[in-house]
């Protein structure tokens, strides 16, 4: 789960309708309870709705626990992933390499073997009664042992097994596959409640308000609530977002009329718009106009306040106390059910590979754990003190000799790299294999102006 | 507004096309790529054929009829030695590039015995780099894939946008003061109808953000239509494949071909070892590196062997290796609003070179050759 695709919003905030992001770090406080409007849709007995911290509302089972599917994914060699009606989710356990990511060869046996988890040990089927009956976009489909399984949009539904509250979500992530990461659970929930014209996107931030095209939309601090202060010649560099005559105003959302026949969309008081000259979609360009802000429908919490905010030569990433640029260790293996490797309750072959050749007092000098303070607390649970033995790389008791109290950011640690040598340094983004995408670290960006990360 | 920008400038180029107006002209960087220099098949410079890539030496090395294979003990194996190679013999024998000729300047006014001779008949040419890189078949033209990308991005992704702009400049002929100005842009090249070629003319604002660190002058001078300028550190992004690396290149020159519309010819000087491989390394991947029978650990060895340059005060080991980029630029204009204030100039934060993992180093690169390792040795294929 990486920090450039992940770390979406949380706690609606639309006093703070728009935000920069040096204000976001400086936050500090706790966010208030209050999460994105969604569409309600039918669901099965027992199942509903949870609002989460970064990834807006999502589709929970009876105990609140995040559902989610593994769509169907082509690989560099082969593909893997559920298909629509069917489930390759097992209870065989994994033992070997698939070779789905050249050019290594299949084949080769995968580390910890004693205990590796089967796939469905870390993504429990979300199975359904004998009378369940089909409702909305859920049907039920029969696995391999004749057990009957929910599944949406066609697609077989699991939970995650590191989710241990309602909101939590640590077992996925809610971004789009790219490139070669591996092949992810994604949590499902019902559709954002945006007109027609607009989409929310999850960014390091928040969740974003874009227009259909991907367009970041903003709002104008020189705009009193419901109305727009914008001008002809404004509305040539900021494009006021029209309204069809169709549309009706409903909850977060109503219409002004700039002149005689022409409506413009406002959200929580704030008329919208476009940037003309973004430089392409997910572009936060326009943010750097003073007085314009990104418009969020949750901002996503705030890091520990001893954090900062550092300029690279792309952009700008999440630092720690002193300048060097954070870093988040992820990681899928490349077997058939693609486990991850990131969670300090997984395998850390991998990643003692990556950060030291192996050996876990070189992986602690040259990817240091952010050390949190004596003492300190998260305002969030996106952010927490983790608890860990150094050696190990596992999760440990606090009073255990040596535990290292660590900074961790989805319940994963995050990390400096000692080859930064200075505030902004982005050296060790993309260590690993893959570039980083399939196992290995990855910058915490929270602006991208050039690789679409972030923001 | 850009295209009302671009028509008064262009209007006020005038009458003598190589007396730019104002003294100033600007290009973009459109293409970029190490120079090497080929004969047909390698013939000449690669005798013994091409190097083995990493796939190749991953099958010796971990051989199917061998022991079990781990995903710890082969593909995890290969990755640490990747990013944390170190100079002990591997066995594979590495080959360099030979011959008495390479792209290149003589960055040392000097002749010596590993120097090459220019295609034009230059001697003294210093370019180590050439003799890693030029039996790699990723490096190599037209289809090797790293020549390829490096070249399609510079001119695809704006993070690459680099600009030169020369003021001072009485004629494009000869012009025996110019200062000369990098800068990276903010915007898309200018392409044709065939989105092959980029067309001048086209406008560019300077990224005094994120590209303030790239603001670097230097001085240099037009001699029958060839800029070459006085040799400075320079550093400069350079990002193939959608991860923000740069290149650090010391006692840096250009020697471009000047016309209107275009500049092309070498950019050359002692390249950053270590900065040089973190960009390799982060750029492609294992699997990208062997579309082209790239062995990573095997580069870097080659490249610590065969830096001359710029020893590390602590070690003695060579730091930098003689090289040189074969780079084209098109001509375009500034945006003029998008000039950086003297305050971005004043605190812009300088890049230095990677220094590499923390960990130490390996002190002092092997004086001699590796020695030969057949097939037998390695495990058979």
């Amino acid at each position: 789960m990486s920090p450039r695709h992940r770390f979406e919003g949380a706690a609606v905030r639309l006093a703070a309708a728009a935000i920069g992001l040096t204000a976001i770090v400086a936050m500090g406080a706790p966010a208030p309870p209050v999460t994105e409007s969604y569409v309600h849709v039918p669901m099965p007995p027992h199942f509903r709705v949870e609002a989460t911290e970064l990834d807006g509302a999502v589709f929970a089972d009876a105990r609140g626990h995040t559902l989610y599917t593994w769509p169907f994914r082509v690989m560099r060699v082969g593909n893997t992933g559920d298909p629509k009606g069917q489930s390759h989710c097992t209870a065989t356990k994994t033992t070997q390499s698939a070779g789905y990511m050249s050019p290594y060869p299949g084949g080769l046996e995968l580390p910890e073997l004693e205990t590796r988890p089967s796939c469905v040990q870390k993504w429990p089927p979300v199975l359904a009664a004998a009378a369940a009956k089909p409702v909305g976009k859920w049907t039920v489909i029969t696995r391999e042992d004749r057990s009957r399984q929910w599944a949406y949009d066609g697609l077989p539904v699991y939970t995650s097994a590191l989710d241990r509250q309602p909101g939590d979500v640590l077992g996925g992530e809610n971004y789009e596959n790219e490139g070669d990461m591996p092949a992810v659970r994604h949590p499902i929930g019902p559709r954002p409640d945006v007109p027609p014209g607009f989409l929310v996107s999850n960014t390091v931030v928040g969740r974003l308000l874009q227009t259909e095209r991907g367009f970041s939309v903003y709002a104008s601090d020189a705009d009193p609530p419901g109305q727009s202060k914008c001008d002809a010649a404004c509305a040539n560099i900021w494009v006021p977002m029209v309204a069809p005559q169709s549309v009706r105003p409903h909850g977060d959302w109503t219409i002004i009329e700039r002149a005689p026949g022409v409506r413009q969309w406002v959200f929580r008081g704030k008329a919208l718009y476009r940037y003309a000259l973004d430089s392409g979609a997910r572009s936060l360009e326009g943010s750097d106009v003073p007085g314009w802000h990104n418009v969020y429908t949750q901002l996503a919490p705030a890091p520990p306040p001893e954090f900062t905010v550092q300029e690279t030569s792309a952009g700008q990433v999440l630092a720690d106390s002193h300048g060097m640029t954070i870093y988040a260790y992820d990681c899928g293996d490349d077997a058939l059910d693609q486990l991850a490797c990131d969670h300090p309750s997984d395998t850390q072959v991998y990643r003692l590979a990556m950060c030291g050749g192996g050996d876990w007092a070189r992986c602690l000098r040259t990817f240091p754990y952010v050390m949190a303070p004596g003492g300190a607390k998260s305002h969030s649970r996106s952010w927490s003190v983790m608890d860990i033995d150094p050696k190990t790389g596992r999760t440990a008791a606090a009073a255990q000799p040596g535990t290292l109290h660590v900074w961790a950011f989805r319940d994963r640690p995050v990390y400096i790299y000692a080859g930064d040598q200075q505030p902004g340094d982005v050296n060790a983004d993309g260590h690993g294999e893959f570039r980083g995408e399939r196992e290995g670290y990855n910058a915490f960006w929270l602006r991208d102006d050039f690789f679409g990360r972030g923001g | 507004m850009w295209a009302v920008l671009l028509g008064s400038c262009g209007a006020a180029a005038a009458a003598d096309p190589t007396v730019p107006a104002g003294g100033t002209i600007a290009y973009a960087l459109t293409n970029l790529h190490w120079a090497i220099y080929q004969t047909e098949n390698g013939k000449v410079e690669c005798p013994e054929g091409f190097n083995e890539g990493n796939r190749e030496q991953f099958k010796k090395l971990y051989p199917e009829s061998g022991p079990k294979r781990t995903v710890l003990r082969t593909q995890l194996q290969w990755e640490i030695e990747s990013w944390y190679p170190t100079l002990t013999d591997d066995g594979f024998k590495f080959q360099e590039a030979r011959g008495p000729t390479a792209l290149g300047l003589n960055l040392d006014g000097k002749v010596g015995p590993n120097d090459f001779t220019s295609p034009s008949g230059e001697p003294g040419v210093d370019n180590q780099l050439y003799r890693a890189l030029g039996c790699i078949k990723n490096y190599r033209g037209p289809d090797g894939a790293i020549q390829f990308f490096d070249d399609e991005m510079v001119g695809k992704d704006q993070y690459n946008r680099i600009l030169i702009e020369l003021t001072g400049v009485e004629s494009l002929v000869n012009s025996p003061k110019v200062q000369v100005t990098m800068y990276r842009g903010r915007d898309r090249l200018l392409f044709d109808a065939t989105g092959k070629k980029v067309v001048p003319g086209g406008s560019q604002r300077i990224d005094s953000r994120w590209g303030a660190r790239y603001i670097q002058h230097f001085r240099g001078s037009i001699v029958d239509g060839v800029l070459t300028s006085e040799p400075v550190d320079i550093v400069y992004p350079w990002a193939p494949f959608y991860l923000a690396t740069d290149e650090y290149m010391r006692a840096a020159r250009l020697r471009l071909k000047l016309t209107p519309t275009t500049a092309e010819g070498l950019i050359a000087g002692y390249t950053d070892v270590e900065t040089w491989y973190l960009q390799m390394m982060k750029s492609w991947s294992t699997h990208h590196q062997n579309y082209g029978q790239t062995s990573a650990p095997s580069l870097y060895r080659a490249m610590r062997r065969l830096a001359d340059a710029y020893p590390d005060p602590k070690t003695g080991a060579n730091t930098g290796i003689s090289s040189a980029l074969r780079a084209e630029f098109t001509q375009v204009l500034i945006v003029p609003s998008s000039r950086p204030a003297n305050s971005v100039l004043a605190s812009r934060r300088t890049s230095a070179p990677y220094r590499g993992p923390p960990d130490p180093r390996p002190p002092q690169q092997p004086t001699a050759a590796l020695p030969e390792r057949g097939p037998a040795a390695a495990g058979s294929n």
